[in-house]
């Protein structure tokens, strides 16, 4: 079988950047496909070739399956790389690939649909023996809901099955506040993701969010390159991510990883992927709660601390080569941290801000990564999400992590723009933060209420 | 297009705002000069009697005519469309393509999605239109194909074909020319420029 040789990246911004950056790495032409809005965007000129595939909107470009695959055909792709978001774990795309023979860099169909529905993924992981959080397969109307609730205790978290990246779950904390919440969000889960279905499960208070970063291929090699903390979240959007995690002991570490790996062998999974965990602290127990299909913003943390490019190894992996590590020569040394940087302004509301960036001073000092697509003078256009860069430090340890990434954001100027960083700035002089006490409610129950006090 | 004497010409973000401005105030016409930079604003749809006005904005007209206030979601397309970062020339063949169309009056028809380009209904048939061919709007031209779903392409004005800018075959970007016309009169009376 020929080998990959133009790589088409069905995406943009700092992902487009990324899979550019590896695919020279690989000696891999790539072919950035843009809407209107990014023709003159930094991915649009790395690449070897750019193409315009549709108006700005992304429902109208990034978001066309067969525009996407004419694309490919018409500049000689052999491969389409779809990054993160959009249809990254659209099942369709990568069976459109199948059928005109172009590689699909990331798991097969069969993986994202396993993983895509929640109860299925549920069910598999069931029934490899690893605990799934107390709750209901499916709550069919309110009474089932209030007859489950007091089975596994409130407070309780009602989520769509269909949903996803915190979109449409609610906790509820009493027995009456259900029949509402039931109603309300059963209604907007329908008309988001055309099916009305909830399931129910026990609300973890104190948790943190712990995942696991693997790679399988097709020859069923499954290793895992160590767990991600991404437990600062607002919204359930992550904000700081960090490998390894403070709370995980070699012990725990070791028990999560297994975990991952047996849950992806047992749905043959290839490709990059991240088998997402709770962890109760109270309780010191671990359980499962979704697989993500797909190479993930945060990925840059792992690669920090393994030496592994995952983007890169994702290619190979669709180019039917094995892994390139075993799990026997994969080590983790040191610590890094992730900021996400938002175009947004955090303290009103975390409203996005685009516009133009007028001044863009980047930290340049040891340890220091930054994946961006932004420069001086670009226009963040309206109609995207309001991620600009990822400001990633690397140390020894994490106290030296924390001190490079309070003086990479000191020195990270950006102006004409609003962003987030002076909130990266607060958090991470946080005392909870600096000693590595929050769960995934911190940032919204003890850091914003005294934000708006202040 | 540095100005020669330390004046930077405007960025479109600017000219917006500048169109903005004029098309609130009570004045017909506005004249401009910055740096080696003129820019003549009417409200009317031609300046009075200033030929030597240079283009500021890669195909747009050097005459900008405002009868409406221009809608927020265009201001924005505006922005992202064409305009170019400082520190970044503007691809040179687009700006030759765009100076060629205004230098002509010829008028751009541009693929309406990415697809494969055919000029004629199916293989062996006569193509739609040749260089030369005289067209009305409503006539399609070409077809362009996105996985055996074909959509026709209309002129979109009365003209002749001047230039056939794609392959026959060839994927076609969004957006991209297809055609160059030359517009005729019509006997409606369309709003020429």
């Amino acid at each position: 079988m020929k080998n990959i040789s133009r790589v088409l990246i069905g995406n943009r911004g700092e992902i487009a950047v990324r899979i550019i950056r590896a695919c020279r790495g690989l000696g891999v032409e790539s072919v950035a496909a843009v809407s209107e809005a990014d023709k003159d965007s930094l991915p649009a000129r790395m690449a070897d070739r750019a193409v315009c595939i549709g108006p700005s909107r992304s429902l109208d470009s990034y978001l066309k399956i067969d525009t996407l695959i004419t694309a490919c055909l018409g500049t000689g792709s052999d491969a389409i790389h779809p990054g993160y978001g959009f249809l990254a774990e659209q099942p369709e795309l990568v069976e459109a690939c199948e059928k005109y023979d172009i590689r699909f860099i990331g798991p097969t169909a069969d993986n994202i649909q396993q993983m895509g529905n929640k109860l299925w993924a549920r069910r598999a992981v069931e029934k490899c023996g690893i605990p799934t959080i107390p709750g209901s397969e499916k709550v069919k109307d309110v009474k089932a809901a209030t007859a489950m609730a007091e089975k596994i205790g409130f407070p309780v978290l009602l989520k769509a099955a269909a949903g996803g990246g915190g979109r449409g779950m609610k906790i509820v904390n009493t027995p009456g506040e259900l029949k509402t919440v039931f109603d309300a969000l059963s209604a907007e889960v329908l008309s988001a993701f055309g099916d009305g279905t909830l399931y129910i499960e026990h609300f973890i208070p104190n948790a943190r969010h712990i995942e696991v970063q693997i790679l399988g291929d097709d020859f069923g090699n499954v290793i895992y390159l160590g767990e991600r903390d991404c437990s600062v979240q607002r919204r359930y959007q992550k904000m700081i991510e960090e490998a390894p995690s403070p709370v995980v002991s070699d012990k725990l570490r070791k028990a999560l990883c297994e975990a991952a790996v047996t849950i992806a062998r047992s749905i043959k999974y290839k490709s990059a992927g991240t088998v997402e965990f709770i962890l109760d602290q109270d309780k010191g127990r671990f359980f499962f709660l979704e697989m993500n299909t797909r190479i993930q913003v945060e990925h840059p943390v792992t690669e920090q601390i393994t030496g592994v490019d995952l983007v890169r190894e994702q290619i190979r992996i669709a180019d039917h080569q094995p892994i390139k590590y075993s799990q026997g020569n994969i080590q983790m040394r040191g610590h890094a941290i992730e900021c996400r940087i938002n175009a947004e302004s955090p303290f009103s509301g975390f409203s996005p801000s685009p516009g133009r960036i007028e001044r863009w001073k980047t930290p340049l000092e040891a340890g220091i990564r930054l994946d961006t697509h932004c420069y001086p003078g670009y226009i963040i256009p309206p109609f995207y999400d309001s991620l600009i860069a990822k400001l990633i430090t690397t140390g020894a340890d994490r106290p030296q992590t924390i001190v490079r990434m309070q003086s990479a954001l000191h020195q990270f100027t950006v102006t004409g723009i609003e962003t987030n960083i002076p909130f990266h700035q607060m958090l991470l002089k946080h005392p909870d933060f600096g000693n590595g006490k929050i769960s995934t409610r911190w940032l919204e129950d003890v850091v914003l209420p005294n934000l708006r006090s202040a | 297009m540095r100005s020669n004497n330390g004046f930077m010409p405007p960025d479109n973000d600017e000219i917006i705002e500048i169109l903005n401005l004029v098309n609130e105030s009570d004045f017909d016409e506005l004249r401009l000069e910055m740096g080696g930079t003129k820019l003549v604003f009417s409200k009317h749809a031609v300046a009075s009697s200033d030929q030597t006005l240079e283009p500021i904005l890669k195909g747009a007209p050097a005459q900008v005519e405002i009868k409406q206030p221009i809608p927020v979601e265009k201001l924005q397309d505006v922005g992202t469309e064409t305009l170019t970062p400082t520190d970044i020339p503007p691809k040179e063949a687009e700006a030759k393509e765009a100076a060629m169309i205004e230098g002509e009056g010829l008028i751009p028809i541009k693929s309406p999605l990415l697809g494969i380009f055919y000029r004629s209904p199916k293989p062996g048939a006569p193509p739609f239109v040749e260089v030369g061919s005289h067209v009305t709007e409503d006539d399609t031209v070409c077809l362009v194909e996105v996985m055996k779903l074909f959509n026709t392409v209309k002129a979109g004005v009365n003209g002749r074909i001047v230039k056939i800018c794609a392959k026959n075959n060839e994927m076609v970007e969004y957006n991209q020319t297809l055609f160059l016309i030359e517009a005729e009169e019509s006997t409606e009376g369309s709003s020429a420029p």
